[in-house]
């Protein structure tokens, strides 16, 4: 069994006031378009003024969450950069694509190619800290941020020397990809209002979403904001996979289910996954409480970046505001957490999280 | 040979994307590159494909290219000479 790893500073960019608050989730925002998109910053503050004029949102987005993370940690260069993405850089690909076809594959824009790469970002980051280390995008579709977590964990076990690495997760909603997926059934026909969207849960299909987090990982525990215990991939995941999965991980770390203080879930409002779910809602004791978040950032391949920056918030206040609340615990502290995450393309996670109370 | 060098300086700014730049900002003779409009290797890519999709020019040289891309002037030279649209 792997060493858990520590997290020791978090940043957010996402529908929701999540970079810049001084409090958690001030002034929720919903949405009643079948999609959630990032609430834009201030780049500039992030990002050379030469280098931004040919960025792409999402290259804005990504970058400025690593560097806030980095200054966040206090450090200058971390050791290396590890990061996650479903899809990339989506708006470039899509204008370089929608340019071949145009233009009959001749005379087109370089920077559109660039920028679509998957490890633009990581590219990027590394510049723009002096990274000369490690440096990895894992392009796992539902599990690429788990991915990169694993990774982390793993060279962080690797030898005892003091290591922090960046890790984080970002993608983009564009308006071509909400069609094309809309013609997959990934949406709901009847457009909820996204801050209701687990009131409808009885019908299928869920909302589009976006965001990028970062996180910088080390194995210093006295920099921890949390202490990452266990990550646990599921492929094709069923009811059942699930809760076995839960407990093998609850198992491993010796807990039971009703040592719980938090269950944060991915539940998306689609009938078709709310059964992975449901025992979740069923099974825990009156001391958990149950929370949920993809009605706050919508459904995205990482949306497990917005929950794990989630959950470094709620350790940190040690309060799970009401608008997180599917069912509420008598527990009055937070000393452990159960992430548990699932993505449409047959992925879900297990990710135990906990601090010393 | 005013009105191409105007032409010249909106698609460039159009295509670098930058940002509240207008074409009078854009001294005729100025260098594009290093410590003029201060462009990088990457924006000479997109000037060479700004030349052959507005011009029909394709510069296979990269010594001319670098000749070619040393101001407004000297591209508005090349452009006078070698234009195919």
């Amino acid at each position: 069994m792997m060493k858990p790893v520590y997290i020791s500073a978090a940043a957010a960019l996402s529908p929701q006031h999540s970079f810049d608050a001084d409090r958690l989730l001030p002034d929720v925002v919903s949405s009643s378009n079948g999609k959630l998109n990032v609430i834009d910053t201030d780049y500039s503050k992030f990002i050379n003024p030469v280098a931004i004029r040919r960025m792409s949102r999402m290259l804005k987005i990504g970058i400025s969450t690593g560097m806030r993370t980095v200054q966040l940690a206090g450090i200058n260069t971390p050791d290396g950069i590890i990061t996650g993405t479903g899809r990339g850089s989506m708006r470039d690909m899509e204008l370089f694509l929608g340019d071949m076809i145009r233009l009959h594959e001749e005379a087109l824009n370089p920077t559109y190619f660039i920028q679509s790469t998957y490890n633009s970002i990581n590219g990027w980051l590394a510049m723009q800290t002096k990274c000369t280390g490690y440096n990895q995008t894992y392009v796992h579709r539902g599990h690429s941020l788990e991915v990169a977590l694993l990774d982390a964990q793993m060279l962080l076990n690797e030898n005892d020397a003091k290591r922090t690495y960046l890790v984080g997760s970002f993608d983009e909603m564009t308006e071509e990809y909400f069609v094309v997926k809309n013609k997959a059934h990934y949406w709901k026909k009847a457009l909820p209002e996204s801050l209701y969207l687990l009131q409808h849960s009885d019908t299928n299909g869920t909302i589009g979403g976006e965001g990028a987090a970062f996180f910088t990982i080390t194995n210093e525990a006295e920099k921890a904001i949390c202490r990452i215990e266990q990550i646990h991939l599921l492929h094709e995941p069923t009811t059942t996979s699930v809760q076995t999965a839960i407990d093998s991980v609850l198992a491993t770390n010796g807990m039971k289910l009703k040592d719980l203080d938090v269950v944060l879930c991915g539940m998306s409002g689609d009938a078709r996954y709310q059964p992975l779910y449901q025992p979740i809602l069923e099974n825990t004791t009156a001391h958990t409480t149950v929370a949920a978040f993809k009605h706050l950032c919508g459904e995205y391949d990482t949306s497990t970046g917005f929950a794990l920056w989630l959950a470094t918030r709620l350790f940190a206040t040690q309060t799970v505001p009401e608008v997180l609340i599917q069912k509420k615990g008598i527990n009055p502290s937070i000393g452990n957490l159960l992430l548990v995450n699932h993505y449409p393309q047959g992925t879900a996670s297990v990710m135990l999280l906990s601090i010393d109370k | 040979m005013e009105d191409l060098k105007l032409t010249l300086k909106q698609q460039i700014i159009e295509s670098l994307n930058l940002q509240g730049m207008t074409p009078a900002d854009i001294d005729d003779n100025a260098p594009l590159f290093g410590d003029g409009l201060g462009l990088d290797s990457i924006d000479s890519l997109e000037m060479m494909v700004l030349l052959e999709r507005n011009y029909g020019i394709k510069i296979e040289d990269a010594r001319e290219g670098r000749k070619v891309l040393e101001s407004v002037a000297s591209m508005a030279d090349y452009i006078a000479q070698n234009r195919k649209i």
